[in-house]
């Protein structure tokens, strides 16, 4: 990903154009009224947080808790010990994966809000690759199986894109409706036609088998990364599961970033979410675009439940985690819709999961307060976004005059 | 099983959505698009038992539908002060729901998902259609909230077409910068549409947790919230149209109560009212009309 952040390295410099690509790789802009917005914008995240911890303050002190031992609580559970530090990475990984999903298809002012269901479908698709092919060597069956992650979630993805484009009919409810049909036939697939009857019920006969599928193999198994760290003198207890997904995460953050900025692809999505019938007039066919767009948010919707699926449990069962979706979409507000934003959202909260675990033990204060943080900051990040925005604006106008 | 069992189900069944789907008509009909409908039930299950446990059903009404207020209040906040994006807004306001009801669930029947049993109204039987034996079922153990959304549909009607108010709020909706040149306040009948909208899906809500189930359990709305936006969009955005599809919608559920016992999976049978959803939004939205400026944050001097 590194070449990408500079295109023309290495070619020669082209003397009448005054290399511009140097120019947008500038960190902060070089005219000053615009570096001092820039700022601006860089400080909204955070006052957004502060005032969502400001609300979930109030909260624990209705619950007769101090809020400043409570975040103190947190911080110190997250960052003291190692193995917090390595949850919060595994935490983040399938928010990554949620969160460009959702921010893909925000790109072209589409609500994917169906990446819950593409991901559980992806993992159906996973899961089903993962234990029927046997004998496979790694490098083939681990492709594989991540290819029919991403399958599932397209073909989950597509009819809502196909009803948005040619019937007109809006993707929020479609898509909802979508994951609840998308449960129960994952539900059904588990329990009536893939279920693992070859399981060892207890001694005597007793207990029941769960209700679960076949166990993946291993060649289709995610190794952790364990090793990997290890060469930076961070060693991982062998209970957390940081795994080689969350490289490929932000290495699609990567691409997604270069996609969007530096391909015609890229360039059609950003023209039809300025203006579609612009776009248009311009020679774009806006609705193969959103049509594409939207398929390609589901396949990378389905590869969310990969890292859960591969590398914790090793079979897919009824209780499979869900809600990652739906953080997904929180995590892509938070990251604005950049790519490497999603990846700060991802983390944050996975850092919040991970502390709200915390503080639940040791501050008895219950994980939902958490949950609330999480709601308040949502509405609040895209409430500072667009105060800050329309500040902005008023100081150009006046600046202008 | 008789037919008018299967319609006295299907009419329990469409009540919730239909009282949400008369909101959706409010708010959209203002121009304000209200995803957070499904968040909104769910504040009204939760509160609505909360009344109902301590003090009765009429104080869950209340609270119910003050609950789903509130969170109609921080939407409008958001989207119609502030202009961020309405969807965002809304998909928020669920998220914040759920959050919330879990939270105070444990704070106030030290359970996480349920509540404890709830008083429940009265039951009703209509006088005169009671002897007639085919409409017997439909017509006896009748929750008055039946009859107050029933109710609720020419009044909504009448509100919409008949009065200053709903012409002002359609005027908002259609275009609200010819309305604001003639005086009417933009931005206070778009509060009032989303306020209503909150007020009648807490009403749903509470009507789910206090009447028809008798307790609250997390997560009993079941998406009804979304299916209610489905209704009205297949209703044309008109009152009278969300009741045909409201009752479609509350029939799908009754069926698929009623095959449970056939040869097919109950997992297919759980997905009938969201194929259904899907089929009804497939076939019917060409003919469809959404106010002009639907989902469209208005500012003055169109920036």
């Amino acid at each position: 990903m590194s070449e990408m952040t500079t295109p023309n390295a290495g070619q020669a410099p082209v003397p009448e154009t005054p290399a511009p690509s140097r120019r947008r790789f500038r960190l902060l802009p070089a005219d000053p009224q615009a570096r001092r917005f820039f700022w601006w914008q860089a400080a909204t995240p955070f006052l957004a947080i502060l005032f969502a911890s400001f609300i979930g303050s109030l909260i624990m002190l209705a619950i007769g808790k101090n809020p400043f031992m409570v975040y103190a609580e947190m911080f110190s559970f997250s960052f003291g010990r190692i193995d917090s530090v390595g949850t919060i990475l595994f935490r983040a990984t399938p928010l990554i994966f949620a969160g460009l999903a959702s921010a893909l298809s925000f790109r072209i002012n589409l609500f994917n809000i169906g990446v819950e269901g593409q991901y559980l479908i992806g993992a159906v698709f996973a899961s089903i690759v993962g234990f029927s092919l046997k004998g496979l060597p790694a490098f083939i069956h681990l492709p594989l199986v991540i290819l029919a992650a991403m399958l599932g979630g397209v073909l989950w993805a597509w009819l809502p894109a196909y009803l948005k484009v040619k019937r007109g009919v809006h993707e929020v409810i479609s898509t909802i409706m979508m994951n609840y049909v998308a449960f129960s036939l994952m539900h059904w697939l588990i329990a009536d036609i893939f279920i693992d009857r070859s399981q060892v019920i207890g001694a005597g006969g007793y207990g029941s088998p769960r209700v679960r599928m076949p166990l993946i193999e291993q060649s289709a198994r995610i190794p952790t990364m364990h090793g990997f760290f290890a060469h930076f003198g961070i060693n991982f207890p062998s209970h957390v599961y940081v795994n080689w997904l969350l490289f490929v995460g932000i290495a699609l953050a990567g691409v997604m970033y270069y996609v969007i900025w530096r391909t015609p692809f890229g360039y059609e999505i950003r023209a039809v979410a300025q203006n579609p019938d612009a776009a248009e007039a311009a020679g774009i066919n806006a609705k193969r675009q959103m049509f594409r767009t939207f398929l390609l948010s589901g396949a990378i919707a389905g590869l969310v439940g990969l890292s859960d699926l591969l590398a914790y449990f090793g079979y897919l069962d009824i209780d499979f985690p869900r809600g990652r979706g739906f953080d997904g979409i929180a995590v892509a507000l938070l990251g604005k819709n950049d790519p490497f934003g999603v990846i700060i959202g991802a983390v944050l909260f996975g850092f919040l999961s991970r502390g709200a675990e915390g503080v639940q033990v040791f501050s008895g204060v219950p994980a939902e307060v958490i949950t609330i943080i999480q709601g308040v900051m949502i509405l609040s990040i895209v409430v500072a976004y667009e105060i800050v925005s329309r500040y902005i604006r008023i100081q150009k106008k006046k600046e202008a005059q | 099983m008789g037919v008018s069992e299967l319609l006295a189900s299907a009419l329990r069944m469409s009540v919730p959505i239909l009282l949400t789907a008369l909101g959706a008509v409010y708010t959209e009909r203002a121009g304000v698009v209200n995803i957070g409908l499904e968040g909104m039930m769910i504040a009204g299950t939760f509160w609505g038992a909360v009344g109902s446990f301590y003090y009765g059903p009429f104080v869950g009404v209340l609270l119910g539908m003050l609950a789903g207020m509130l969170l109609a209040l921080i939407h409008a906040v958001a989207s119609v002060t502030f202009k961020i994006n309405q969807i965002v807004s809304g998909v928020a306001m669920n998220i914040l729901a759920a959050g919330l009801t879990r939270f105070l669930c444990i704070q106030f029947f030290s359970m996480a998902t349920t509540s404890p049993q709830v008083h429940s109204f009265k039951a009703w039987s209509i006088p005169l259609l009671d002897q007639v034996s085919f409409l017997k079922p439909v017509v006896t153990g009748v929750s008055p909230l039946i009859v107050v959304a029933l109710l609720l549909v020419p009044v909504t009607y009448y509100v919409l077409n008949r009065t200053v108010f709903g012409l002002r709020l359609r005027s908002v909706g259609e275009n609200p910068l010819a309305a604001d040149t003639l005086g009417v306040n933009v931005t206070l009948t778009q509060y009032a549409g989303v306020l209503i909208s909150g007020a009648l899906a807490g009403l749903a809500g509470t009507y789910l947790a206090v009447e028809h189930t008798g307790m609250y359990i997390e997560g009993m709305t079941q998406g009804r919230g979304f299916i209610a936006l489905a209704a009205m969009i297949f209703g044309n955005w008109a009152p009278v149209g969300a009741m045909w599809a409201s009752f479609l919608f509350g029939l799908s559920e009754s069926i698929s109560f009623r095959v449970v016992a056939s040869k097919i999976p109950y997992q297919f049978i759980k997905m009938i009212p969201y194929v259904v959803t899907l089929v009804v939004l497939a076939g019917v939205i060409r003919r469809a009309t959404p106010p002009a400026a639907d989902g469209v944050p208005y500012e003055r001097g169109g920036e």
